[in-house]
Formats: C-alpha cells, structure tokens, sequence
C-alpha cells in the first residue's frame, strides 16, 4: 500500500458519502502514477444489487413508503445507479478498467488481506450492503476468500443498534459511539424488550422483528411507534443526558441493553463460524467492528484467541478491501503484505510547513532536536497540545498523526478538553496512548488483543491501582479504549511517549483526534492552525514547529 | 461563499424582511449564515494552500479565519434561540448543508476560478454580505446580542472588502482584465442561482411525477412482490454464483 485517504479530509464534509475523486486524485498523484498507468479503478459495492434490495423493500412496503421512495428514487435515478459513468468520467478511466466488488466481500479482504494471519476466520458485520447484512467468511493466504453464509437484510445488528442511537436522540451513522460510551454508566434491565427486537435463530444467526423497526421502509426513520410503546419516549437530540438522574439512569439502562444483547448476537456468530472452520484466528469488518467493548467481548469469550481488526473497518474500509481482493483475486496479484501502517495520508515535510508559517507571518519556534522536550514540558505544565506529525490517518482514529494530546494524569484534564475544545458529552472517554512495552503496567490486555490494540479498536481493563492515577482515560466501567504505539508504527508518536514516561514514569497520554466537534480530522497545516484558533487548544505542534495560540490573529477566548 | 446579487435576490429583499417577522425565521437565518460563512471560510483556506503568491496567502489565512470566527458566532446565536427539532437545529446538524446547498463545488474554487476571478469573487460576495449583514443588524435591532454580533462583524467584512478592492485595484494596474473578471463572476453566480432555482423547481415536479409512478406503477408490482416474499432469517448458505471472479468484478449486479 502507497496511499490511503477519505475524501472527507478533502472536503471537509463528515463522512462525505460522495465519490471520492479528490481522495483518488491525490492517492495516485502522490505514488507518481497517471490514470494511463492504472490496471484497474475496483468500486467496492455492487450499486444495481443495492438497488434492487432497496426498491424491493419499498415495494414490499406499499404505500407507506412513497416518501422514503421518492427520495431514493431522486438519489439513486440521478446520481448513484451512474457511478460507472461518474468514475469514468471524473478520473477519465477506460470503463473496461472498472471493476466492482461485493460490499461484504470488500470488508473481509479489507481485514484478512491487511492481518498477519496466514489462515483465519472473517466476519463482517454491519447495517447493510446489497443485501447482506452480516457475512462469514474463511481466508488463506494464496486462495480466494470463501463465503460460508450470510444473514440478509432487513435482519440487520448495525441497523437495530442504530435503531437505538436515534432512539437516543443521537445521529444514525456518528453517534454509535456514543451509545457504547453510555451503556457503561447503565444495567443490561431491558435486555428481554430488546431481544423481542433482536433475537437469535438457534443457527448461530439472528433475526430482528421488523414490527419494531422502521428502517426497511423509510429512509428518515429507524423504528416505529411499536418500539417506543415498548422502551417508552425517546430522547430529543440535544437535550441535557446525565445518566446520574433517574431519566438519564433510563437511556443509560437502554443502551447497556442493546449493547448486551449486540454482544450476545456476536459470539453466537463466532460460535458459528469457529465450528464452520475450526480456525482459532478472527479478523472482524464492518462498521460493527469499531464496537471496541464488543471486540473486547469477542476476545473474552469466544472460541477466538487472535483478533485484527483493521482501523478503516466501516465502509471507507471497503475501498482497501475491493483493491485489495482484485489485486489477489482478480489480478493475480502477489500475496504480499498489505504494508498498513497508521499515516497513509498526505505528508508534510518540516521544510513545507516552515515555508507556510514564515509566509503566513505567524510567530512559531522552532523546536529542532528538542520537540519532544518542549511537548513534554507543555504537557506536564498541563497546555493541550494539537499534534500533527507525518502523514494522515487511515480510518476514523487520531493515532497519533493528528491527535489532541494532554496528561492523562492530571486532574480535571477530561473536563478541560471536553470543555475547551471537543465540547462532548460528559459520558464519553477518552482513549490512552502508551507505548508498547509499557501497557501491562496499567492495562490488563486481554490475550490476542495486541494487533486491535494498535489500531485503539478494542477496551482494555485499567488495572485498579492504575485507575486513580489516569482518571482522565478510565471509563466508568474500568476500562479504556486502548492505543498500543510501537517504534515501528509511529517512531516519533512512539519517542513522545517514551520521552513523557522518562520525565513522570508514565509513558502514556490522553490521545484524541485533531478536529472540532462536528468536523472531520484536520488535514492540512491550515486545517490544525484555524483549529487551534477556533478551539481553547494552547498550542500545536506542526512537525517540529510550535505555534503558539495567543500568537494566532483573532483566537477566541 | 455565495458571491453577487442577482435581480432576483435584490427583487426579493423586501419579502425577506417581511418573513424575518416568522417565528423561527431569525435562528434558521443564523443556521443558515453559519453554514455559508463555514463553506466560505474552507474555501479562503484553500485558496491560501493554492496560491502562489506569500503576500496572498497571508491575507486569505485571515480572511479564512474570520469567516471560521464568523461561522461559530452565528452558530452560537442561532442555537441561543433555537427550538428543540426545529429548521435550525436541521441545519445547523446537518453536516451535508454545505454540498447540498451549493454553497461549496466538489473541486476547490480558487482552482476553478483562478487567482483573479476568485478575487473578483471575493470582493464581490464580501461586498453583498456586508449589505446584508447590515441589513440584519436593522431587522435584529430587538436582540441586543444579535446585533452588537453583526455590528462587529461587518468591522471585519469590510477589511475583506478593502483588502480584496486592492487587489483588484493592483491587478487593473498591471493590465489585468479586472472588469472582464468581474463580469464572468457575475455571469457565473447568475447562473449558479439559476441552477438553484431550477434544481428546486425540477425537484418538486420530479417529486409529483415520482409520486404518481409509486401509486400507479408500482402498487400492482407491490403484490407480486408480497407474493414472492421470502423473509429468511438466521445464517443463510451463500447464493451459488458460478462465475470467475474476472466476471463478477466485471459486473454491477
């Protein structure tokens, strides 16, 4: 792999769900390759098989479907049923050099063809694609992955857990996350209303009643009046969330349930695909594989002993997956490792980001050999800092390219940072770095959780005498959505932290991603510093400069 | 960034004043500013990467930066008074607002346009936001903190407009086409407010013809579909598909 990007760090739109011309643009202008050159652009879904499930879902819902119709109709009439001529067009591909893939297929190639196994189980879970919403599947290394069975839609686990992130006045597709972090603070005591919703097969699959949903039938609503007669009025988006008062108590108490149940539903499809290969490796797709407290479960128990999961696994996943299954499949490809590391975006050398700074005419120091002294001094003074270092992030973690960083030891810093500057819900953690070596002094990783650890895609217990002392990135529960950096990875991020550990004794940091709420991660240098002056950050580090916020023209009190 | 006044918005400035007496009207006005002045801030950050020119860069770094001031402002403001699930809080959560509502192109605009094209934008979207910035200072003259925002807001709008007017002025100076530019940005925000207006006019008759198809056409097609349903729930083998993968990459379905 030479190149990995959103487009939405392009556009500066959330989760941009247009085609990603500008990301594609840049990928290939960065590995020097001209569109002449290219043996094949692969779209990673099927779009006149999803198409077909959705028309097919609005027939059967005939005639309270006229409006969730006539949206998808002037959606998909106008724009998606013509991705072939748009990608065509767009990057000016021959239409015999586009190739399409399969939605789930693409997310098991996405995690199998970047896991270091040579053979493994895969699953993928997610809302849903054409028409499967959850898929087994087996891979080995110089064979074409095998589909062992699929659940298809509408018996959907993203769908319902969305279901529950709307019923909790959360956005459907951004708040999903939130739902996890509030489960901790609630008891699983409307696990049975939730099963009625979400129950098992005896198959090792699962089937939801639609009764309770409306998701199949509209395209702006997940459930329907039966589901709030059965967990009562939901929450209006925006409206206070303590889970310390009795209503708060209730939504927390929900979203324990659904997650509990989710999790149940998982290792019954484990169970499943472990007696189907016998293989005691797992690699997990799909965007219910960012459920961190889930993959946490999996590796607990379930018949699995090793788990990857790879840090793109919702759909912007499935663009590595689809490249990566036709290079193996299709191509003939070499089987050779995928090369996945953290920063697979744009680069910013020290030389480009001073020539900005010097031309921008803002003061900024430069640190030279002494940037981890002056980050660390900064940090142990307790300053915010922004960290943008290297190459972008691939997938929706900040691992340490483009990351907001504070003491984690410090109290009152959870409050600061949400207050300051990511202005989230009280409810919500934030995650640890800690260098590799270090983690069992504070974290009890179960086994087999190393390679998701590294890509902050699964929870770790906080050893009790370790929670008093990172109060800032332990959740309620004991737990932590931990980041393991090895040298290799992150050498700088790595150095930080290993630097930060000689001058306290605890090489671990609060780590978040670099963006206000709302936006996606920054990007560009320009992107860090309007952050930086929108934002109560103290100061940001661009490769090995600092620029200080009360150097910025106009910074917000 | 929006940038000219077109006829039609100068023609409908006096029903704008009459529907900012709405209830909701001003707080989905500041959603709606607040989505603009975000788009226009991300494009003045764009145009800073882009252009070639130091002194340039400087002043689209700032400019950038008081359109992202400018943005959080009316966010604030409209979510001060917003209603719970109202236009507003539809707006200013709606983090496709910029694309859809053409207030941003798929390619960056200063690429688009050029330097002084782009320029010739600015100057003129600046100078059309200072009007109306003006004109909701007068129309919130009842919301204290509304105003005293737009009071000090127009303070900055019009160092972009002098910065901007500068510009101009040099490149006229060294024979640059200035009016020629003026008059293609004009030309192109006329057309893109045409667009506007077509796409909404298209939308709501593609939506009456869509409704009739779903009634007419597809209620009978409904029944075949109920009668050919097969819900299968739980783990389900794979359909068999005898084709190469060579094949099936090839195809959509």
């Amino acid at each position: 792999m030479v190149a990995a990007c959103s487009e939405e760090r392009f556009s500066r739109v959330k989760q941009d769900a247009g085609l990603p011309i500008r990301a594609t643009r840049w990928c290939l202008a960065h590995a020097g390759i001209a569109m002449e050159q290219v043996e094949a652009v692969v779209w990673y879904e099927k779009p006149l098989l999803k198409f077909e499930r959705i028309l097919v879902s609005q027939l059967l819902g005939f005639p309270w479907t006229l409006e969730s119709f006539r949206r998808t109709a002037m959606t998909w009439l106008t724009d998606k049923l013509w991705v072939k001529n748009a990608l065509c067009k767009e990057l000016g591909i021959r239409p015999e050099r586009l190739l399409f893939g399969d939605h789930h297929l693409s997310h098991a190639a996405s995690a199998f063809y970047c896991s270091p196994f040579e053979r493994a189980a895969v699953l993928t879970v997610d809302g849903v694609g054409e028409w499967a919403s959850t898929s087994l599947w087996q891979g080995e290394v110089g064979q074409p992955l095998r589909r062992l069975a699929e659940v298809r839609f509408p018996h959907s686990l993203g769908l319902v857990y969305s279901a529950f992130t709307a019923w909790l006045g959360f956005r459907v597709n951004e708040g999903e996350y939130k739902v996890m972090g509030l489960a901790a603070f609630g008891q699983p005591r409307f696990a049975d209303q939730v099963r009625k919703v979400l129950r098992p097969t005896g198959d090792g699959g699962f089937a939801v009643d639609t009764r309770y949903l409306r998701y199949h039938q509209s395209a702006t609503e997940s459930y329907s009046a039966a589901f709030v007669d059965l967990f009562g009025a939901p929450r209006f988006p925006g409206a206070p969330l303590d889970p310390t008062t009795p209503e708060g108590r209730r939504y927390a108490d929900v979203a324990a349930s659904v997650q509990a149940v989710l999790e149940e539903a998982i290792l019954v499809l484990c169970g499943a695909l472990h007696e189907r290969t016998g293989l005691t490796d797992l690699c997990l797709a799909g965007g219910v594989a960012l459920n961190v407290v889930a993959n946490r479960r999996i590796l607990a128990d379930s018949p699995f002993r090793r788990l990857y999961v790879q840090p793109a696994a919702g759909d912007a996943g499935g663009a590595l997956g689809a490249a990566l299954w036709a290079w193996r499949e299709v191509l003939g490809g070499a089987p050779t490792p995928a090369g996945l590391v953290p920063g697979m975006g744009r680069p910013w050398p020290d030389e480009d980001l001073e020539r900005l700074l010097t031309e921008l005419h803002l003061p900024f120091r430069d640190c030279g050999e002494e940037l981890l002294d002056h980050a660390v001094e900064d940090l142990r003074a307790g300053r915010i800092l922004g960290w943008f270092q290297g190459r972008c992030e691939w997938g929706p973690r900040a691992l340490g390219h483009r990351s907001i960083l504070a003491d984690p030891t410090r109290p009152g810093v959870q409050e600061t940072v949400n207050a300051r500057i990511k202005f989230r819900e009280a409810f919500r953690p934030f995650a640890p770095s800690v260098a590799a070596g270090a983690e069992d002094r504070y974290f009890d990783l179960l086994p087999g959780g190393q390679g998701p650890a590294e890509w902050m895609c699964v929870v770790a217990d906080v050893k009790p005498d370790a929670r008093a002392l990172l109060p800032a990135t332990t959740h309620v529960d004991g737990t932590a959505r931990l980041h393991v950096v090895k040298p290799q990875a992150n050498p700088r991020y790595h150095a930080l932290l290993t630097r930060m550990g000689q001058q306290t004794g605890h090489p671990v940091l609060l780590n978040t991603s670099f963006n206000l709420k709302g936006d996606p991660i920054v990007a560009t240098p320009l992107h860090a510093l309007s952050t930086l002056q929108a934002s109560g950050l103290d100061a940001v580090y661009l490769g090995r400069f600092r620029v200080d916020r009360r150097d910025l023209p106009g910074a917000d009190s | 960034m929006r940038c000219a006044d077109v006829p039609l918005d100068l023609a409908l400035r006096p029903v704008r004043a009459l529907a900012f007496r709405l209830p909701g009207r001003p707080a989905a006005e500041m959603a709606e500013l607040s989505q603009a002045e975000a788009g226009g801030g991300l494009d003045m950050l764009e145009a800073c990467e882009r252009t070639a020119r130091a002194d340039l860069r400087r002043q689209f770094f700032l400019h950038a930066l008081d359109q992202l001031r400018r943005s959080r402002l009316f966010r604030q403001r409209a979510a001060a008074l917003a209603q719970a699930r109202s236009r507003t809080t539809a707006v200013l959560e709606d983090s496709g607002y910029i694309a859809s509502h053409g207030i941003r192109g798929a390619d960056p605009l200063y690429s688009e346009l050029g330097e002084l094209r782009f320029l010739a934008y600015v100057w003129l979207a600046e100078r059309r936001s200072a009007r109306r910035f003006a004109a909701y200072q007068r129309l919130m003259a009842g919301d204290p903190a509304a105003a005293g925002m737009f009071a000090e807001i127009g303070r900055d709008g019009l160092l972009h407009v002098t910065y901007s007017r500068a510009e101009l002025d040099l490149a006229r100076q060294r024979g640059e086409p200035v009016t020629s530019a003026l008059w293609a940005v004009r030309r192109r925000c006329a057309w893109q407010a045409w667009m506007r207006f077509s796409r909404r006019v298209g939308d709501l008759f593609a939506g009456l013809w869509l409704a009739v198809v779903y009634l007419v056409v597809l209620g009978p097609f409904s029944l075949l579909a109920r009668l050919l349903e097969r819900d299968e729930p739980g783990l389900l083998a794979p359909e068999a598909d005898d084709r190469s993968a060579a094949q099936r990459a090839w195809e959509q379905a």
